[in-house]
């Protein structure tokens, strides 16, 4: 059976002056269907660039990125664009709600985006409606309406969460979710992401630097150098 | 969708954003104004130079004129009678004029004499409008003082006139009727010489004169005074010719150039005078004024009657329309709109230049936003979209108020001329400069909508460079950016 998604030889560099300095240096990564994988590593150790690579914000320098076996990194900027709004869902450190909407418009952007005026008009109720259970399912029910100004991290997390899911993803890509949390939170946070996992049959992919948090994953996977280091199964 | 959404909501957020629309709609207002006040005067002056002279005018080249009227009109009849309304020949020519002003001091000046029979000029334009007593009286309604008109225009002088503005007309009422008929006989003699017979209408402003805070003006020639005219004979030798007249009426059109100049006096005397009367009884004229009816294109009018007139006496005749006759003074004002026009839109493109500075300051702000939305799907050419509909989104609303403002402006224009006159003191708009009672309006849609969609094509313009810098962002270096 071939992997969920599939990094073969990853290498990327950044450009800082003149000098490239290497990032990511033939990074292979196999992730399967319904895998909850996280990425640890000291942070500047690429973990970041390589959860960009494989969502398709960011391009390689060489290597190659597959889902479900079929080569995705080439793909022209439309397909790219089309690919971030329906395979992929991506939750970010801090949050990265658009200030100007609310929490429910928030929800409902990859929606938006995916949809034209008129589709958007057609749809616009059932749209609602399933951001508006998505945002009670991660128990936001009661704060649909607020802006992120008034919502606090962990609030903004969940909102963040339920964008994430929004577009119907396959894959969910999470860089740093608990990052900016206190435990508590964070540990509610990674629990909620870890239900969604087994009740959607979601893969996932998160990055943390929080070995607290990784423990709980079904495997960890360790970013030193610019390689994958260190394949160990968690909950062993 | 997200675009509109997001258009939407930064317009009503981003209240840096309409400050810089301001701009926009001050320019956008102040062109409407500009140019219906412009539209409003020029439209005002065609009017009135249009009323003083006929729509079509032909005149001989010589200041002698011609006998032949009668054969002229009947050519002028023959080539176009369909066309033509009425018809008036009149005789102008320089000369000047001299009264006397108070005990001891006299006026002369340079004027304009026309000798015309009144009630044929009175049909070829609206000549009979602009005659007027010097009589003022107050109107009921108002409460303002109005001008008496001169109706029917007539060169008559009533014995009420003459006996009122001499000094032997004034002994002549005290006396009593019948009692010296030798004396009455001398003091008659006497009133003639002091009150010629004559009628003359004179010029509003060679007349009277305008004394600030006063609601009315002043004479300086008030009805019944004595004017001596000088004018060139005929003949090879260059004469003077001199007669009296009684001012019984005055012109006033509201255009300066008319008004301080023109003199009109009886056609036949005025023949008489500069002997342009021949052996047949003839008097000759220099011009036939004529009304054109509705409709008619004056340009090929004017055409044909040239040609059919350069057969009746070549060289002679020169017909040209009204407008053509004050083409200088039209063009004028039509050079100095549009380069008022050039220099407003300049404040627009201004103002489109503060659009661009402060749509980048967005765009930065909006760094991270962009880099999301990316991160969602969005494309390069929708979020280059947002930036886009935003700019024209500002430059409509920025126009939309300044339609509005620049529109309720000209139409309270004369109301905030009062209350700003009130404000500083003294008059904004100093009717006695224009004649004009109010200001003049005329609101061109075509104007008002190219003043609009101009602004609403810089103010979207300006946001295309920002725009573009938007959608190139990298998404993850847009995700980092703090």
């Amino acid at each position: 059976m071939t992997a969920h998604l599939a990094a073969i030889g990853i290498k990327k560099a950044y450009q800082r002056g003149k000098i490239a300095v290497p990032v990511l240096q033939g990074v292979d990564l196999e992730v399967e269907h319904g895998e909850l994988v996280a990425v640890v590593g000291a942070s500047g150790s690429g973990k970041s660039t390589l959860l960009h690579v494989l969502g398709l914000l960011d391009g390689p320098d060489s290597g190659v990125v597959r889902l479900e076996g079929e080569r995705i990194d080439n793909k022209p900027d439309r397909q790219r664009d089309a690919m971030r709004n329906r395979t992929f869902g991506f939750i970010f450190q801090f949050y990265h709600l658009l200030p100007e909407l609310t929490a429910l418009e928030n929800v409902m952007m990859p929606q938006l985006i995916r949809h034209g005026v008129f589709a958007y008009m057609s749809k616009r109720k059932t749209i609602r409606r399933e951001a508006a259970a998505l945002l009670e399912r991660v128990g936001m029910g009661h704060r649909m309406e607020h802006h992120p100004s008034e919502l606090s991290g962990g609030e903004m997390q969940r909102a963040a969460i339920a964008r994430a899911l929004a577009g119907g993803p396959a894959i969910v890509l999470a860089d740093e979710p608990t990052g900016n949390l206190d435990a508590g939170t964070g540990q509610t946070v990674l629990e909620l992401l870890r239900d969604l996992n087994r009740e959607r049959g979601l893969t996932m992919i998160l990055v943390t630097h929080d070995h607290q948090i990784a423990q709980q994953t079904d495997r960890i996977v360790r970013l030193a150098e610019g390689r994958i280091e260190e394949w160990a199964p968690a909950l062993a | 969708m997200y675009k509109y959404l997001l258009c939407w909501r930064y317009l009503k957020t981003r209240y840096i954003a309409l400050a810089s629309v301001i701009s926009v709609m001050l320019g956008v207002a102040t062109m409407i104004v500009v140019n219906s006040v412009m539209a409003g005067f020029s439209d005002k002056m065609r009017d009135r130079l249009h009323g003083v002279l006929a729509d079509v005018i032909v005149e001989s080249r010589s200041l002698d004129g011609f006998y032949e009227v009668d054969e002229v009109l009947a050519r002028i009849k023959d080539a176009c009678g369909q066309e033509i309304d009425a018809m008036a020949a009149t005789m102008e020519t320089f000369g000047l004029m001299r009264w006397k002003v108070g005990p001891r001091d006299s006026i002369t000046k340079q004027v304009q004499v026309i000798g015309v029979k009144p009630l044929e000029r009175a049909k070829t334009g609206d000549f009979a409008e602009f005659l007027y007593t010097g009589q003022t009286s107050r109107d009921p309604k108002t409460g303002k003082m109005v001008d008496q008109r001169l109706s029917p225009p007539s060169f008559d002088v009533s014995e009420e006139l003459k006996l009122n503005s001499s000094p032997a007309g004034a002994v002549l009422k005290e006396m009593p009727k019948g009692d010296n008929d030798v004396f009455e006989q001398e003091l008659r003699e006497q009133m003639a010489q002091q009150t010629p017979e004559r009628g003359a209408i004179i010029g509003w402003a060679i007349g009277t004169y305008h004394l600030a805070g006063k609601e009315t003006d002043e004479f300086l020639a008030p009805p019944g005074t004595k004017i001596g005219l000088v004018f060139p004979k005929a003949g090879n030798r260059p004469e003077a010719s001199y007669d009296d007249y009684t001012v019984v009426g005055y012109f006033k059109s509201g255009m300066s150039e008319y008004d301080s100049q023109h003199v009109y006096i009886p056609l036949e005397r005025l023949q008489q005078m500069r002997l342009l009367v021949d052996e047949q009884g003839r008097g000759a004229v220099n011009a036939i004024q004529i009304k054109v009816k509705p409709g008619v294109d004056l340009d090929a009018l004017t055409q044909k009657l040239q040609t059919s007139l350069e057969h009746l006496r070549p060289m002679f005749f020169k017909v040209e329309t009204w407008e053509k006759k004050q083409g200088a003074l039209l063009s004028a004002v039509a050079i100095e709109q549009s380069i008022l026009n050039m220099l407003l839109f300049f404040i627009i493109a201004v103002a489109g230049f503060g659009i661009l500075a402060i749509f980048s300051m967005i765009v930065v702000e909006k760094t991270r936003d962009i880099g999301i939305m990316k991160a969602l799907g969005a494309s390069t050419s929708g979020v280059r979209g947002i930036f886009l509909g935003y700019g024209l989104l500002l430059g409509a609303v920025g126009s939309g108020v300044g339609l509005t403002l620049g529109l309720l402006f000209v139409a309270y224009i004369n109301q905030i001329e009062e209350v700003l006159s009130k404000v500083l003191g003294h008059k904004v708009f100093d009717d006695t400069i224009y004649y004009f009672s109010e200001i003049p309006t005329l609101v061109s849609p075509w104007t008002v909508c190219w003043v609009v969609v101009g602004a609403m094509f810089i103010a979207a313009a300006a946001s295309v460079w920002p725009a573009q810098r938007a959608s190139k962002l990298h998404p993850v270096r847009a995700l980092r950016f703090e």
